[in-house]
């Protein structure tokens, strides 16, 4: 039986009259007092009759190691979806149960995660359960921002008519639900890779081969099957027989490096760099693994967490997991995560990097390894000025001179032939890809 | 036309298009300077956050003692709630006045001093016509400040050097010690009952607000209510059987020896302590020590039982 902020302060006033009573020999006092406390002793006993011991224990629950006990309720939980992408809604539906014989008035809160928002009915109720039944609360919950969440758990509270005493008892019920970054339609990401793999897939990559563009003409070789004759440009061309020629198309390996590191949150919760990083990521996943590509995932920041390439629909959500969870942690250089990885991907391969930039010293090196390997490097850096000026953090004199500085460092990388993009916040990724690529 | 009805601060009244309700149109400056905003411009005041630094008496107490929440007009419930607790006031303020009298009281000390004695009276008065206004005021305006107030100064007046002796503010009061207690038991009741209806105006105003913001669900609101009521009925009727109980233990512990000696029982009942706070102090340790042992051995527990299986 927990003691409420008005019965600590009613007992303290009613004490402190009865001494006073007592030394000023004041019936007044006294009597105020003695009313005062067998108000509050008769309020403490009806709230034991709750389900609850004065020991805080049941009798027969006494070796539950729970402490307080409301031992005759329970609840389910059903929430309608256990992954959602970032700005959906989830639909909880809480049973509750009374199995006793006495009908309780109930207060149930049912925990939602701090970043969530009610949308719709409410996961706190209080309400009167008569013996033996059972009510169902519902409301759904808006998920604005990514990562693993719980709902649960359950809180039922018992209190006294006067809300002088109560008795809690938490539920241990969770459910666990994960919020993937929302994802943009990228219509062309313009990039592709110089080392296609031999498998067929959805990329023609401006190589003869087989596939579905045409490339070229050429003069007839034994072997050539016929329906490749170009039967005008045979007519054209004075008895040389001419065949077409497709553009191969390919799968290639795509590698997305995301910048996880402490740095990579600053700015607002919903507006910062790791934000924009984890979304661009999702999205690019979803249009590579579209056509056929490969899509290998590093994250890092206190440590370096990798997924490895692999293509379809599993690895989207491999990949979706694994950016729901990605936290600011660390400082860990961008060159040791390239020096880790070089000797696992093929050389041509499109690697994109995901970083503000910030706070690394290793960064052109990292690039210009990258580059004399041959791998077409693209890096679309979210600004973490423009958030923090934005949200007002930072002052004119302070942005001119970072702003300059992160321009020169952008410069370099782009000295070295990556394709470079200040990503603006205002800024749709497709547009960031197009200024990436030169367009 | 705009302009006739725009306001100093740049917000149109709207007087005219609303039955002569005044409607600002002005929006809150963070929604004027959106879409407006230059990295020059200065920060709109409402964009900071206001961040609350807990007093120490916060502190302690484990949060603020006032509430500041802003309340939507009462419910039929608050309503209900308000006009029983003036009613309570009322007859408090009566009650207080009959049974509080102003001997003893340092203000009567201090007007003897100055020789003015019935400025003694008027500041007793005053007290109690103080306690009165404030608690009008706070149960009304829902104000937890003026409430506090009233309490501190229905229980101020209170405040005197007695003697062991019960004196009333008004002498054609009765002189029977049991009418005595009992008319101070019902003082106390009031004083108490009082403090918890104020209490139950800002429980039940939060609660209201809490429901039409849609932050809390209520489902069936009038038995919660009819609970609230009923405990309003037996709670008082049980605190002063128990109290009545300590209160008239000079009675109960001769009556009680009386059984087996007339003459202890005689002398008993003529012992001052007995008769005096102390003999209330003896009568509050040895009800106590009964209700004490009841949750010692877990009665509540055992009666949910019995309720329970008897259900």
């Amino acid at each position: 039986m927990a003691w409420s902020r008005k019965s600590a302060m009613f007992a303290a006033l009613a004490i402190a009259m009865y001494l006073l009573g007592l030394v000023l020999r004041n019936s007044q006092l006294v009597t105020v007092a003695v009313v005062l406390l067998s108000f509050l002793t008769w309020a403490a006993f009806r709230t034991s009759h709750a389900d609850v011991a004065s020991s805080g224990r049941r009798v027969d629950d006494a070796d539950a190691d729970e402490g307080i006990q409301l031992h005759s309720i329970s609840a389910l939980r059903r929430i309608s979806s256990a992954r959602i992408f970032e700005d959906g809604e989830i639909d909880v539906t809480l049973r509750i149960q009374n199995r006793s014989n006495l009908s309780k008035v109930l207060e149930v809160r049912d925990r939602v995660p701090e970043v969530m928002r009610i949308k719709k009915g409410a996961n706190y109720v209080l309400m009167e359960l008569g013996p033996q039944r059972e009510t169902e609360i519902s409301y759904t919950i808006e998920t604005p921002l990514r990562g693993f969440y719980t709902v649960g758990p359950v809180c039922i509270r018992v209190q006294d008519a006067f809300g002088l005493f109560h008795n809690e008892r938490e539920i241990h019920l969770y459910d666990d639900f994960l919020v993937f970054p929302k994802m943009e339609d990228i219509k062309d990401a313009m990039i592709k890779s110089r080392v296609p793999k031999i498998f067929t897939g959805a990329v023609n990559i401006r190589n003869p081969g087989e596939g579905s563009n045409f490339y070229n003409l050429r003069e007839y070789i034994p072997g050539d099957p016929m329906k490749k004759v170009n039967w005008n440009a045979t007519a054209r061309s004075a008895g040389k027989m001419m065949v077409n020629e497709y553009e191969r198309d390919a799968v290639s390996d795509i590698i997305l490096i995301v910048d996880s590191r402490k740095i990579s949150e600053t700015g607002p919760v919903s507006r910062n760099s790791l934000v924009y990083s984890t979304r661009a990521a999702a999205s690019l996943s979803q249009y590579f693994l579209a056509r056929r590509d490969s899509v290998g995932l590093v994250t890092y920041g206190d440590e370096i967490v990798s997924v490895d390439r692999d293509t379809g629909k599993k690895q989207l959500y491999v990949l979706l997991t694994k950016l729901a969870g990605a936290m600011a942690k660390g400082n860990t250089p961008l060159k040791v995560v390239t020096d880790r990885i070089m000797p696992h991907i093929n050389r041509g391969s499109p690697v994109i990097i995901m970083s503000p930039l910030e706070d690394d010293s290793t960064v052109v090196s990292a690039v210009r390894d990258l580059r004399s390997r041959n791998f077409d490097v693209t890096v679309l850096s979210p600004s973490s000025l423009e958030f923090e000026f934005d949200a007002r953090r930072l002052d004119r004199t302070g942005y001119e001179v970072l702003k300059t500085e992160r321009d020169i460092l952008l410069s370099e990388l782009r000295g070295l032939g990556a394709n470079v993009m200040d990503w603006e916040p205002d800024m749709l990724l497709n547009t960031a890809l197009a200024g990436a690529r030169g367009f | 036309m705009a302009d006739e009805n725009a306001t100093e601060n740049g917000a149109s009244e709207t007087a005219h298009l609303y039955e002569g309700k005044k409607v600002s149109s002005a929006p809150p400056s963070r929604k004027k300077a959106a879409g407006r905003m230059k990295s020059s411009t200065d920060i709109p005041e409402d964009a900071i956050p206001e961040v609350h630094v807990p007093t120490i008496i916060e502190s302690f107490f484990g949060g603020p003692i006032v509430n500041t929440t802003k309340f939507l007009p009462p419910d039929r419930m608050v309503a209900s709630l308000q006009m029983g607790s003036a009613g309570v006031l009322m007859v408090l303020s009566l009650l207080t006045f009959m049974v509080t009298p102003v001997s003893g009281t340092a203000w009567f000390a201090l007007s003897n001093m100055l020789g003015m004695q019935t400025f003694g009276g008027v500041l007793h008065l005053l007290i109690i016509v103080g306690g009165l206004i404030g608690g009008l005021y706070g149960i009304f305006q829902r104000d937890q400040r003026a409430l506090i107030v009233s309490y501190a100064l229905l229980i101020i007046v209170t405040l005197r050097f007695a003697g062991s002796k019960v004196d009333f503010g008004i002498s054609f009061l009765p002189e029977e010690e049991i009418y005595q207690k009992m008319l101070l038991l019902l003082y106390a009741v009031f004083l108490v009952m009082y403090m918890e209806l104020t209490s139950g105006i800002i429980r039940f105003s939060m609660l209201d607000t809490s429901i039409r913001t849609g932050e809390v669900y209520v489902m069936q609101v009038t038995k919660i209510t009819s609970r609230y009521h009923r405990s309003l009925l037996i709670t008082p009727a049980i605190a002063s059987s128990v109290a009545g109980l300590t209160l008239l233990i000079n009675l109960i512990i001769p009556a009680f020896v009386g059984l087996f000696d007339d003459v202890s029982a005689q002398r008993l009942s003529e012992s001052v302590e007995l008769t005096s706070v102390y003999g209330v102090a003896l009568g509050t340790v040895m009800v106590f020590t009964v209700i004490a042992a009841m949750f010692a051995v877990n009665l509540p527990l055992r009666i949910q039982q019995m309720r329970e299986r008897n259900a």
